[in-house]
């Protein structure tokens, strides 16, 4: 038993060390604010690993899944009081263009590649999936942020990741 | 809808992206069940957005994974530790529980006294009839033996007076077998007439007594032959200063006594 908990341990920090960057950009992207970023990644990983049992392989990706629940719990934390009261004195600047600006982070050593190919993706197919992906917003959110009307946010949203795929398979 | 239109929907990039209500993200799991394309693609979709999202990566704080392990195994100390807290937790349910079963075991006690105190109540109920009507009984035995005795008590002191004349009356005719005993009391001149020889009478009659005064037949009374479906004994008749004979006679039954005798059954002279 304390065998498997050590091995269980073990893929744990694996699992940290391959996806905390990521998740970590996923909530830095909503709460521009490193020391908040941190802790809410903390807690997301606490969580990934007392409810790890209710992942599902059978609705999609380890990855898709942790995404979700670390952007669920970032949403949640920015609506929590304490969050509002921080963001009134500090000032929002949740400016979705200066995402670009904001990855500092860069580590994985076949990004720098992936990035370059990014730069044919227009800046209105990256923003919609950074809304969705990095702001944690709504389709309504999204038509109303980028004034479509909500039906063509889906279809909107196939463009930008088709075009994104496509980037990404020239690499 | 065919693979292809699901696939050029957008609604796997809605799926893939968090976008998707509910009910679209059952309908895309169905999919993805159902058809090999439409899950190869969404698998393409997540690539894709996890390589995205790979080029955004922000190295967090190495003290962030220690404080992450720090908290997991804390955790597990504290569930560890919760062990006796759980257990106390339990005596806690366990002391409720058992004041549950002290009122379900007072209540079960309780029932059954009651049931109990019922059963014995009809019990003494029954044994208490049983035993009223056995002293009903006992005491209508008890008078009628006392009756029994004070009338044989009487017969005794009528037939053992030192007044008492006794008459044989034997059968006349009419009724050979019959016979019967009155006392006369020299003292008081009361008649006391002893039936018990005597036959039964016939439905509708009743037997009279007579004394016979100065030749001349005087009605004595009305003789009771039976009281209580027994035989009854010597019984009080009408006064007589002086009598010659007495007669017995069969009347037909009335309650009021006949002038004349019809037929002389038995007859005694003094």
């Amino acid at each position: 038993m304390q065998l498997l908990q050590h091995k269980d341990q073990q893929a744990f920090s694996y699992l940290y060390d391959n996806y905390a960057p990521a998740l970590n950009a996923v909530i830095y992207r909503m709460v521009e604010d490193q020391t908040l970023s941190e802790d809410i990644l903390q807690e997301a990983f606490v969580k990934i690993w007392n409810n790890f049992n209710s992942y599902d392989k059978l609705k999609g990706r380890l990855f898709t899944w942790m995404v979700n629940l670390t952007r669920n719990l970032t949403i949640d934390t920015m609506r929590s009081k304490s969050y509002k009261k921080q963001t009134k004195i500090s000032g929002d600047e949740n400016s979705v263009n200066n995402l670009q600006d904001k990855n500092f982070g860069i580590d994985k050593f076949d990004s720098m590649g992936v990035v370059k190919q990014l730069g044919n993706l227009k800046s209105d197919q990256r923003q919609i999936i950074d809304l969705a992906y990095f702001k944690g917003y709504t389709q309504d959110e999204i038509s109303k942020e980028l004034d479509i009307p909500l039906g063509t946010v889906k279809t909107k949203m196939r463009t930008a990741i088709l075009e994104l795929r496509k980037n990404l398979q020239y690499s | 809808m065919e693979v292809k239109e699901i696939i050029s929907s957008g609604i796997l990039e809605l799926y893939a992206t968090g976008l998707a209500s509910s009910e679209e993200a059952a309908q895309v799991l169905q999919w993805t069940s159902q058809y090999p394309e439409v899950a190869e693609e969404l698998a393409q979709i997540e690539t894709g957005l996890a390589i995205y999202v790979n080029t955004h990566s922000i190295q967090p704080s190495p003290s962030v994974k220690d404080k992450v392990f720090a908290r997991i195994n804390d955790v597990e100390a504290e569930t560890a530790k919760v062990v006796p807290f759980k257990n106390s937790k339990s005596d806690g349910v366990a002391k409720v529980v058992s004041i549950f079963s002290l009122w379900k075991r007072i209540a079960v006690a309780a029932v059954v006294l009651l049931l109990g105190s019922a059963a014995l109540n009809i019990l003494l109920y029954n044994k208490n009839n049983k035993i009223s009507s056995a002293l009903q009984q006992s005491q209508q035995l008890v008078s009628s033996l006392e009756d029994k005795s004070q009338s044989m008590e009487s017969d005794l002191q009528v037939v053992q007076s030192k007044y008492s004349m006794p008459v044989s009356l034997s059968g006349l005719e009419a009724a050979p077998d019959a016979a019967a005993k009155v006392f006369w009391m020299k003292n008081t001149g009361d008649v006391y007439v002893d039936p018990s020889s005597l036959p039964s009478a016939p439905k509708g009659k009743q037997y009279e007594l007579w004394a016979i005064v100065d030749g001349q037949p005087v009605n004595a009374g009305i003789i009771i032959t039976t009281k209580k479906g027994d035989r009854y004994s010597i019984q009080k008749m009408k006064t007589f200063g002086k009598v010659d004979a007495f007669a017995i006679s069969m009347e037909p039954e009335n309650p009021t006594p006949a002038t004349k005798p019809t037929t002389v059954v038995v007859m005694g002279k003094m």
